[in-house]
């Protein structure tokens, strides 16, 4: 186990290099001037001249590379070309909006996706498996931004029974900042207030980023059922007179979990570096939109920064699936 | 039993593993480079106790997209320089619809011609105190300009170059008398306006010097502020908002609205929902279909402001076959203009000259209007072959103002073919264009020009002077009479007689420069009915003055 995990973060080590040199040079050849875009046309030749100099953007490429590594090594990110701030502290500020919105995606679709699609599958061409597949087509082939707009013109706008975009109300002040989750933090210092504002916040975004992930879990969770009702080993049970919850329970239920569990590990990974679209329209204050802001103002070190953290997370999650499949299913295990 | 236990107890110890994991993933960034924004974030809650009603805070929605800092001598972007310009004041300011400048810091001035040197003498107002309650000094104005001028940022070129202001230059007589000499060269009517911008305004020395960290304080200035403004800056939540509460010290008229929070909304369609629900209570810049779906509300109204930018087409008079003027004039009657405001939906002025409406010396004349008949027969007379191909760079990600320059290029490239002229059309990255551009190597450009400060200069001097290596120089244009009557202009010493140079300098650019100016674009404010003493000045720094704004 040890040595997976070992292995698997040497591995990460490897990534990071080859998505850093990847991304580096891309932003090398791109014929563009970031001097000139942060400093606009009307930046007089000294000024540019200067600013060059302060970000380094005068050595050759490969001298830049050689330092940006050196001081990624010892966690230091550079510093963003438009808003002059060191990236790590950027990331900091705009990540765990990105995570608390991909988090909160993710209970929405494993609470409607997993239970409809069991549902679906144990009454298997009912009304419930009908309507559960609708809801997995609809979910499935809607876009994000019209699923988006039709949440906020119908639950804000029309109705106002929750709150519009933004993680909180304008007038209400960030809670104190632990895990920068707010409805942790909330919960955590015991601001009630808060607490209520942000999760009410929390419910129209994580609806749009999560109904296609939904769609996904219902599916995949449905099929994976009527897989295993089709073993042996649930026919067996079944003669052997065991109640029919004990059979699915214990025995159709537990072992479908396994390419359910992938799934939710690969749509975790895509809820986070997906959730660009979802933070545009709710005005959500996170990664994806600061990549976004980079990408159009060629902050390139700003760029590999968001890059770097998606190439990190993504195997991340999926070593964790890897590890919960070891707890889960001992057939992993003895091999 | 015990199995099913044992295996649930599995399952739950592997959602805490994964739960912690993910924990762990944010919890080792926000310790480690905390020095920068603890300060903030311990700071939030005692500002957040409620104490400002929603009735006394002003929530003023925008795209601040733009937005880099809160100091004031490094801010240059719309919405940087609004926040700033509420929180600092400067020497001298501009009065809403009037030429000239009025006294802010400084009560009173006085310009003396000695020798080689202007000297300029500020009288500052003894009531005048930061909102720690100490004095504002000639001290702390030596301080501030001498610090735009160290941290040489974005802005600083205003005091450098164009006013040409050296640290030796600058000097506190007394606690309450500030001197600035100034070279010959320099308009000290340009100076005045110029120091009106938030690069000249004044921070206090003490609280700067004690907070200085390794960039002379700028970090510092992004969070906190020492400024003697109706407002303090509480908090600036990045990408999120930037929160200010009245200075309750003010030396002014005390600011009726208690709290103003500058809310990042970068979708129009939010902002219009913002808006229609009264979540917000200013909203700046509604696309065409918002405005249209905010007509007839009783609850809304609509400001139209209009912003000193001009949007034009650059001819470069060095290359064939634009360096007949008489091509250039073709290409001036060539132009439907007014179907180009129509294509805006009114989210633009139709103005050609270079000094945009709002600044002394508009004439607000237009002669220009589609002439095909005159257009061929000026070619005619130039040799023109038809179908003879002009290449016009354009910026294919920048707004034009209400619209796209691609849209508006494809525009005029049908209005010139109507003539005879082929326009190809080469799209590139504005700073890529830009990098032609600036090297004189476009042969036509579709872009626009902003004035650096709130003077006609700031327009006529880039436009006409081609050593000034500015706009003129770009397009290839050198005119040394348009170049001599913008610098008398610039110098004149009377309101009166600068508009009348500026009259004859503007008339001249029309017909020989190498300009088709088109429009000056619009900005859309949309406000709650409830909301009194909103004013646009494009004039004035910040454009929005928010002490005058309340409710009612």
């Amino acid at each position: 186990m040890l040595r997976f995990i070992l292995r698997r973060i040497v591995g990460l080590f490897f990534v990071m290099i080859g998505v850093s040199v990847i991304t580096f040079f891309l932003a090398q050849v791109v014929p563009v001037d970031p001097a000139l875009v942060a400093l606009g046309q009307n930046a007089r030749e000294a000024q540019i001249t200067a600013y060059r100099h302060e970000m380094g953007l005068d050595r050759p490429a490969v001298v830049q590379y050689i330092s940006y590594v050196s001081h990624l090594v010892q966690g230091d990110l550079g510093k963003s070309i438009r808003t002059r701030r060191a990236v790590a502290l950027d990331l900091r500020d705009f990540f765990p909006a990105t995570l608390e919105l991909s988090f909160a995606a993710l209970v929405v679709s494993i609470c409607l996706g997993i239970p409809l699609g069991m549902l679906a599958a144990l009454r298997r061409n009912s009304l419930t498996d009908a309507l559960a597949r609708l809801v997995a087509l609809v979910g499935g082939s809607m876009p994000i931004f019209y699923v988006g707009l039709l949440l906020l013109g119908l639950f804000y706008r029309q109705l106002r029974w929750l709150p519009g975009p933004g993680r909180l109300d304008a007038t209400i002040h960030p809670p104190t900042a632990i895990t920068g989750l707010y409805v942790l933090d909330s919960l955590l210092t015991g601001n009630w207030p808060v607490l209520q504002n942000s999760f009410a916040h929390l419910i129209l975004p994580s609806l749009t980023l999560g109904i296609f992930s939904t769609a996904v879990l219902l599916r995949m969770t449905r099929s994976a059922v009527l897989e295993v009702l089709q073993q042996d080993y649930v026919r067996t049970a079944h003669a052997k007179g065991l109640r029919a919850e004990l059979v699915i329970w214990r025995h159709v239920l537990k072992n479908a979990m396994t390419p359910v569990l992938t799934t939710i590990g690969i749509t975790f990974g895509s809820l986070l570096s997906g959730a660009v679209l979802t933070e545009t329209i709710f005005n959500w204050p996170g990664l994806g939109r600061y990549a976004t802001t980079s990408v159009t103002s060629l902050d390139f070190p700003a760029v590999m920064g968001v890059t770097l953290v998606a190439a990190v997370l993504y195997p991340l999650v999926n070593m964790l699936v890897d590890i919960s499949y070891h707890l889960i299913d001992p057939r992993v295990r003895t091999n | 039993m015990t199995r099913q236990l044992h295996s649930n107890s599995r399952l739950l110890v592997l959602l805490l593993i994964a739960s912690l994991l993910l924990v762990a993933c944010v919890a080792p960034a926000a310790p480690a480079p905390a020095t920068g924004a603890q300060p903030a974030a311990t700071e939030a809650p005692a500002a957040a106790s409620g104490d400002v009603s929603r009735e006394d805070t002003l929530i003023f929605a925008s795209d601040t997209t733009d937005l880099l800092t809160l100091d004031p001598g490094a801010a240059y972007e719309f919405s940087g320089i609004q926040a700033v310009g509420s929180v600092y004041e400067t020497l001298v300011s501009v009065e809403p619809g009037t030429p000239g400048v009025k006294p802010l810091l400084a009560e009173s001035w006085d310009i003396q011609d000695s020798g080689d040197l202007w000297t300029v003498t500020f009288k500052l107002n003894s009531k005048a105190t930061f909102a720690s309650g100490k004095p504002v000094t000639a001290e702390d104005v030596v301080y501030s300009w001498s610090r735009a001028i160290d941290l040489n940022k974005s802005p600083a070129f205003l005091l450098i170059d164009t006013t040409q202001v050296k640290k030796e230059n600058l000097k506190a007589v007394d606690a309450q008398t500030f001197e600035v000499k100034l070279p010959k060269a320099v308009s000290p009517q340009v100076f005045l306006s110029v120091i009106t911008s938030s690069v000249a305004a004044v921070v206090e020395k003490a609280l700067v010097e004690a907070n200085l960290g390794e960039d002379m304080g700028s970090t510092w200035l992004n969070d906190h502020s020492a400024g003697s403004g109706p407002y303090v800056l509480t908090s600036w939540e990045r990408e999120v908002a930037i929160t200010l509460d009245a200075n309750p010290t003010y030396w002014g008229t005390a600011p009726k609205i208690k709290r103003v929070i500058m809310q990042n909304m970068k979708e129009a369609a939010n902002r219009q929902a913002a808006i229609e629900t009264g979540d917000a209570d200013i909203v700046q810049d509604l696309g065409p279909e918002q405005k249209k779906a905010l007509e007839g509300n009783a609850d809304v109204k609509t400001v139209t402001a209009s912003n000193t930018q001009l949007v034009y087409i650059g001819m470069n008079a060095q290359k064939a076959p634009l360096d007949n003027p008489d091509v250039r004039e073709a290409i001036r009657y060539a132009i439907n203009y007014d179907e180009i405001i129509t294509l805006t939906q009114g989210d633009a002025k139709l103005v050609q000259e270079i000094i945009p409406d709002g600044f002394l010396g508009h004439t607000g004349e237009n002669p220009f209007k589609q002439d095909i008949a005159k257009a061929k027969e000026l070619l005619a007379k130039a040799g023109w072959k038809d179908g003879t191909e002009i290449e016009a760079l354009v910026p294919s990600n920048f707004p034009a103002g209400p619209i796209d320059f691609p849209t508006l290029a494809t525009k005029v490239q049908s209005d010139l073919e109507k003539v005879g002229i082929k326009l190809t059309l080469k799209q590139l990255q504005v700073s890529e264009l830009l990098n032609v551009f600036r090297a004189q190597g476009a042969q036509m450009v579709f872009i626009l020009w902003g004035p650096d400060y709130p003077d006609p200069d700031g327009n006529v001097t880039p436009f006409t002077n081609y050593d000034a290596k500015s706009i003129a120089w770009r397009n290839g244009w050198e005119n040394k009479e348009a170049a001599a009557l913008a610098q008398q202009a610039a110098v004149a010493d009377t309101d009166e007689a600068r508009v009348k140079l500026y009259a004859q300098v503007t008339e001249l650019v029309l017909h020989q420069g190498p300009y088709a100016i088109l429009y000056q674009p619009l900005r859309t404010y949309s406000l709650r009915s409830n909301l009194d003493g909103f004013v646009f000045d494009p004039a004035d720094t910040p454009n929005i003055t928010f002490a005058l704004i309340s409710k009612k």
